[in-house]
Formats: structure tokens, C-alpha cells, sequence
């Protein structure tokens, strides 16, 4: 198709024509990375997944009604009638786990935009800068290497409440410094870089330099690694709420997990659609931060 | 791909020096002594200091927060029932909840300085009893299934890597990422259908029957299974891309040149390279396992440390939680550590000047 529009203006051979069409637009890119990204068999596989899930868990509850309504019978297998059969107290499960979506969904990706947020704050500025708040990064990193997150988490959400704000928050404390000691790593290497001693000599501001330099340079392995953060956020909730440490107004996958794992022996299906939905979930996110990570670094882990 | 021998040739001849590099990594260097041990002992030391800070630091935090806690812990353990203040006062005396907070933590400090966890509130159980009856439980699972995934992920990550590209690798990688991405407690909630209730082939819950000491075998297997995947995920992952580049490297060529078999120069040169990381993924694997133990252990009513954490947590167990959390640290600062030993000892090139390995996250 671009093959087509770019060679139009000559095959015309309008002379008049040709000086405004020009300017008017850049040719197209086919090597863009986000064209070379959903041009991926894997990335037009699990995107679509991925967006009917999401559209599924915002839109669904309104069309399978109450999901909290018990008038169904109780522990109907998957039917007709009931996609996804019904539970203990008689609820039509394919609402609820609609509704368990939009808790797990919400949960990672606002887990991964705070970690975003505050890792591009903090490890630019320690890496760019180094010194004090650069020692003090590397230390909080290695702490958070050392506890595992998920014991913290469950000691943090059972002292200080476990409200979805709650739950979302503690699961970005322990998460940040993963992503911080990428955004750490890249302001190092690209303020070494030739550009941004140009722009030093020029006697730009250096938070300038930072904000307009270092941090756009630093994005990719970033945005990578912030879309696993994602996957990691919803299955590092969802073995909260199986545990029981989750918010009980709005259950979420793991927490129909929970609920389902005493019926287990006569009510397969409570637990097998939760489940299947968190795994589904974030194997099409994990699919698709490896294929960003190829498209954005092509060179790695390419067959020489 | 065309002319890939002519590319590697070029490539080998172009980076002589790193090939003199490569082959001093491969051969056995005689283990110096003096100066590298001492720096090893002062490198050690370090890492030891730092440990301990961040032990202290861990305690800190989690004192604070269960100072924090909501609640009264008295009603937790009397029930919902009234007490009187005489009582109140009395238990207060008891567990020592009469005096300020940062008195409480400085005793507390110093008992667990000389090894007194103190004991579990309400039942008055010391902790390193509670801790000591279920840490066996808990090994019981971790270490096997540590040890099944270290091996199943060099396995599976080197077949991966030595046919990368085709469908073997396809299909080992993308099971891989499946694997990585299931949450492995519903994963045992599936083997406990599938094989359990559906089948009847393996027992759903425990360690043995009831009323029998010790473990049984087939009450392992699920367990191990939940545990083992999700952590054989992982490291075959990054032990199929050190592989990889590890097969990539000069002195691969070197040996290819000077006439070793593919496989022999496998063995000989690159998989020994390619563990050198799994070194430290492996330490690391050994905290997930021990982390993930609380979620397996739920799913399977196995009686380890995870059930007793939980339960701990339920209860506003302070002195236990914090009990439990001290073991799990100290093992997982001892695990680092043995980790920076043992790959101090393994790389030739960090005898001499041993720095701190990056650590990698999953």
C-alpha cells in the first residue's frame, strides 16, 4: 500500500501537482516499531485476547446482570442458561467472574503505572545524578531482593487494611525498585552518551537534559519491563486474595479462588474459570512484553 | 543466513584477544593464594555487615507495622467476649504489652540478638518451637523441588537453546513462558481435580494420612509438581538466552576449529559458561520457592511454615510473624551468601578480584 502512494506522484507526471503533495506527508515507516511490533503473529494473537477480556470485564456486568443477585439455583454446572454454571449461593458465575476482572485488571495495571511513575522519577534522577539518593536506591533495591515481596505484602495488607487503594499500593512499594534499577540503569548508560555531553556544552539545565534526553532514550527496556510488571501485579494480587487478604466487597479472580476452593471436590467449574482467566491474562501480557522487547531490541536474542 | 561460517570465522579472527580470554575462563587456573583469598575474606565480611544491617532493618519495619496494627489483640484471643480491666491488665503484664513500644523493641532486639524469638502470644509457645516443629515440613517440599527445577530448567534450557529457532525450541520456549504465567497455586487446584477427586489417584490434602508421623510420598508429588513448575519456568528461560549467548561466544569457534565435537564442545565449554549466571538465578530461585511456599501450602494443607505464617497473621500473632520472617531472612542472606561463595569459586576471572554479582530479576 505505501509502495503505491509514494510512487503516484511520479507516475502522475502532473508538474503542478507535484510541489504541494510533498510536504503534505512523511512516507510511511514500514520498519516503525510499532508497525514492526503488530506485524508479530504472537502480538495479533494475544492483543485481541487481551482487549476482549478487558472490554468483556468493563462491559460484561451490565449485560449478565446483578452479580450478586442469588436467585439462580446453586451449583448449577456450565450450561446453556449458565455459561459458567452457578456458585454455593446460587450467583451466575460468568458475572462474577466479570466482576473478578475488573478488580484483577485494575489492580495491574494501576500497580504497573505507579511503578512506572515513581521508578522513572527516583531512577533518573540516582542514575543521572548518582550520589546519595543513587546509594540509597541501590540499598531499597536490594532490600526488596532479599524479602519476598508476597511476605511483605501479606503482613502490610493484613495490618493496614485490604482495600483495593490499600492492596494496590503495597503491591507498588514492593514492586518499584525492580522497574527503578531499569530506569536507574539506562539514565547511567545514556548519561555517558555524546548527545547528552553536547547538551551539557551547550549549557542546558541538566533536569532538562534529563526530562528531554535521558529519560525518552531510557524507555524502551523501561516499557518492557513495566509490562511484566502488569502480569507480576495481577498474580501477585491474586495470591493475596487466596489467601484471603484481598478487599471483600469486590472480589477479585484470586479471591473467587478462595471462596471456590472448598467446593473443589464437587464444583470444579468455580475454580477452573478465576484461574484460567488470571492465567489467559497474563500470558497474553507476558507474550506481549517479549515481543516488545524484540521489536524494540532487535539485535538481542536473534539467531546469528 | 548466508554464510554464517564465513560471518563466525570473520568474527573469530576479528576478536583473537577475547578468544586468549575465553580459553583462560575455560581452563582450570590454579587457585591463587594470598592476595585473592584475603580480598574474598575482606569481600565476605562485607556482604556479612550488610546482611546484618538489613536483617535489623527488616525487623524494624515489620515491628513498626504490627505496632501500627489495628485491632486489640486481647479480644483476638479471648474471643468476643467482655474481660474486665484487671484481667486486661494482667495478660498486658504477662506478654510485657504494659510497657512503650520502643522499650518492647529494644527487649525484643536483644532476645533475638541472643536467640529468643520470645513466644507465641496467647498459647505462650516459644516461636523457635513452632518455627522448628514446621521448618522441617517446609524443607521437606522447597528443597526438592529446588533441586528438580535446577536440574529440568539446565536440561530444558540447553536443549533449547542447541535448537533454537525450531519447533523443539518453540515449543520448550513457549511452554516456558506458559508455565511462567500461571498462577501456580491454581495450577495445584487443577492437579487436585485432575488427579485427585477426579481420578483418585493421589491424596488432596496433608503430608500423611491422619494420625500417621512424618511424610508420605504420594502426598508429596502435587505439592512438588505446583511448586517445581513455575520456578523451572523461570530458569529455563534464563538459562536457554545464557545458552545462547554462551554458544554464540569466540571461544565456541576455538573449539570448533580445532576440532572438538559439537556436543563435546557443548559439554567441555559452553554449558559451563552458561551456568556461571545460573548461579545466582538460583539463589534467588531458592527465595521464590521458599516464598511460594505459603501459597502452596494453603492449597494443599501442608503443614509447614506457610500454614503457620497465615495463621500467625490471622491471629495478630506479633511474635510469631516476626519469628517467621527473621527464619525466612537469615535463610534466604545465608543462601545469598553461600551464592557469592560459590560463584566466587566457580568463575576463574572472580578469584582474583571478586566483586559483587548484579543480581537478576525474574
Amino acid at each position: 500500500m505505501s509502495v503505491q502512494q509514494l510512487s503516484r506522484p511520479a507516475s502522475d507526471a502532473a508538474p503542478e501537482a507535484a510541489p504541494p503533495r510533498r510536504p503534505a506527508r512523511r512516507p510511511r515507516n514500514p520498519d516503525a516499531i510499532w508497525r514492526v511490533y503488530f506485524r508479530k503473529p504472537l502480538v495479533r494473537i494475544a492483543l485481541p485476547i487481551l482487549v476482549v477480556i478487558v472490554l468483556a470485564s468493563v462491559i460484561g456486568p451490565m449485560l449478565t446482570g446483578d452479580p450478586f443477585a442469588t436467585n439462580h439455583p446453586t451449583f448449577v454446572p456450565p450450561n446453556a442458561e449458565y455459561p459458567l454454571g452457578t456458585d454455593n449461593l446460587g450467583r451466575d458465575y460468568l458475572g462474577r467472574v466479570l466482576m473478578g476482572g475488573q478488580v484483577s485488571l485494575l489492580v495491574g495495571f494501576s500497580v504497573a503505572f505507579l511503578c512506572l511513575t515513581v521508578a522513572l522519577v527516583v531512577g533518573g534522577l540516582a542514575g543521572f545524578y548518582g550520589g546519595v539518593l543513587d546509594t540509597v536506591l541501590v540499598k531499597i533495591s536490594e532490600f526488596f531482593q532479599v524479602i519476598p515481596g508476597i511476605v511483605l505484602a501479606l503482613v502490610a495488607a493484613a495490618i493496614l487494611g485490604s482495600n483495593l487503594a490499600m492492596i494496590v499500593i503495597i503491591l507498588s512499594v514492593t514492586m518499584w525498585p525492580g522497574v527503578a534499577r531499569i530506569v536507574r540503569a539506562e539514565a547511567m548508560r545514556i548519561s555517558q552518551l555524546g548527545y547528552v555531553e553536547s547538551q551539557r556544552a551547550a549549557g542546558f539545565l541538566s533536569l532538562r537534559i534529563l526530562w528531554s534526553d535521558v529519560l525518552p532514550n531510557a524507555m524502551p527496556p523501561v516499557l518492557v519491563a513495566t509490562t511484566m510488571t502488569v502480569a507480576r501485579a495481577i498474580l501477585a494480587e491474586s495470591g493475596l486474595s487466596f489467601l484471603g487478604i484481598g478487599d471483600a466487597n469486590r472480589p477479585s479472580w484470586g479471591a473467587l479462588l478462595n471462596q471456590a476452593q472448598p467446593y473443589i471436590s464437587t464444583a470444579w467449574w468455580l475454580a477452573l474459570f478465576p484461574g484460567l482467566c488470571i492465567f489467559i491474562v497474563v500470558l497474553a501480557i507476558n507474550l506481549l512484553g517479549d515481543a516488545l522487547n524484540d521489536a524494540l531490541n532487535p539485535s538481542i536474542g536473534r539467531v546469528k | 543466513m548466508h554464510g554464517p561460517v564465513a560471518t563466525e570465522v570473520g568474527r573469530a579472527a576479528g576478536h583473537s584477544k577475547e578468544i586468549s580470554h575465553a580459553a583462560h575462563a575455560c581452563s582450570t587456573v590454579e587457585p591463587e593464594r594470598g592476595r585473592p583469598m584475603k580480598a574474598m575474606a575482606v569481600h565476605l565480611g562485607k556482604v556479612l555487615f550488610s546482611s546484618v544491617i538489613l536483617l535489623v532493618v527488616v525487623i524494624t519495619i515489620l515491628f513498626l507495622l504490627l505496632e501500627l496494627a489495628p485491632g486489640d489483640p486481647i479480644q483476638t484471643l479471648v474471643g468476643d467476649v467482655p474481660i474486665s480491666d484487671a484481667l486486661r491488665e494482667q495478660i498486658y503484664a504477662t506478654f510485657g504489652l504494659d510497657k512503650p513500644a520502643w522499650e518492647r523493641y529494644l527487649i525484643y532486639m536483644g532476645n533475638v540478638l541472643t536467640g529468643n524469638l520470645g513466644v507465641s502470644f496467647g498459647t505462650e509457645v516459644p516461636v523457635s518451637q513452632l518455627i522448628g516443629e514446621r521448618i522441617g515440613n517446609t524443607l521437606a517440599l522447597a528443597i526438592p523441588s529446588f533441586i528438580l527445577s535446577t536440574i529440568g530448567a539446565v536440561v530444558i534450557g540447553s536443549i533449547a537453546a542447541k535448537t533454537r529457532k525450531r519447533w523443539l525450541d518453540t515449543l520448550l520456549s513457549g511452554s516456558a513462558v506458559a508455565l511462567f504465567s500461571l498462577p501456580n497455586f491454581w495450577l495445584g487446584l487443577m492437579l487436585i481435580i485432575l488427579f485427585s477427586i477426579t481420578l483418585g489417584w493421589l491424596p488432596t490434602q496433608g503430608k500423611a494420612p491422619y494420625g500417621v508421623e512424618g511424610i508420605e510420598v504420594q502426598y508429596m508429588i502435587l505439592p512438588l509438581i505446583t511448586m517445581a513448575t513455575s520456578e523451572l519456568a523461570f530458569k529455563a528461560r534464563i538459562m536457554r538466552a545464557s545458552m545462547i549467548e554462551s554458544l554464540g561466544q569466540d571461544f565456541m569457534d576455538t573449539a570448533r576449529s580445532k576440532g572438538m565435537a559439537d556436543r563435546a564442545a557443548l559439554w567441555r565449554h559452553a554449558l559451563p559458561n552458561a551456568l556461571l549466571p545460573m548461579v545466582t538465578v538460583a539463589g534467588l530461585s531458592l527465595s521464590h520457592v521458599l516464598a511460594g511456599s505459603v501459597l502452596v501450602e494453603r492449597v494443599f494443607g501442608w503443614p509447614g511454615m506457610g500454614l503457620l505464617f497465615i495463621g500467625a497473621i490471622e491471629r495478630q500473632d506479633t511474635f510469631l510473624v516476626l519469628g517467621i520472617v527473621i527464619v525466612l531472612t537469615v535463610t534466604i542472606l545465608i543462601v545469598n551468601l553461600v551464592t557469592d561463595i560459590v560463584y566466587g569459586l566457580v568463575d576463574p576471572r572472580l578469584r582474583s578480584r571478586v566483586t559483587r554479582p548484579v543480581r537478576s530479576e525474574p
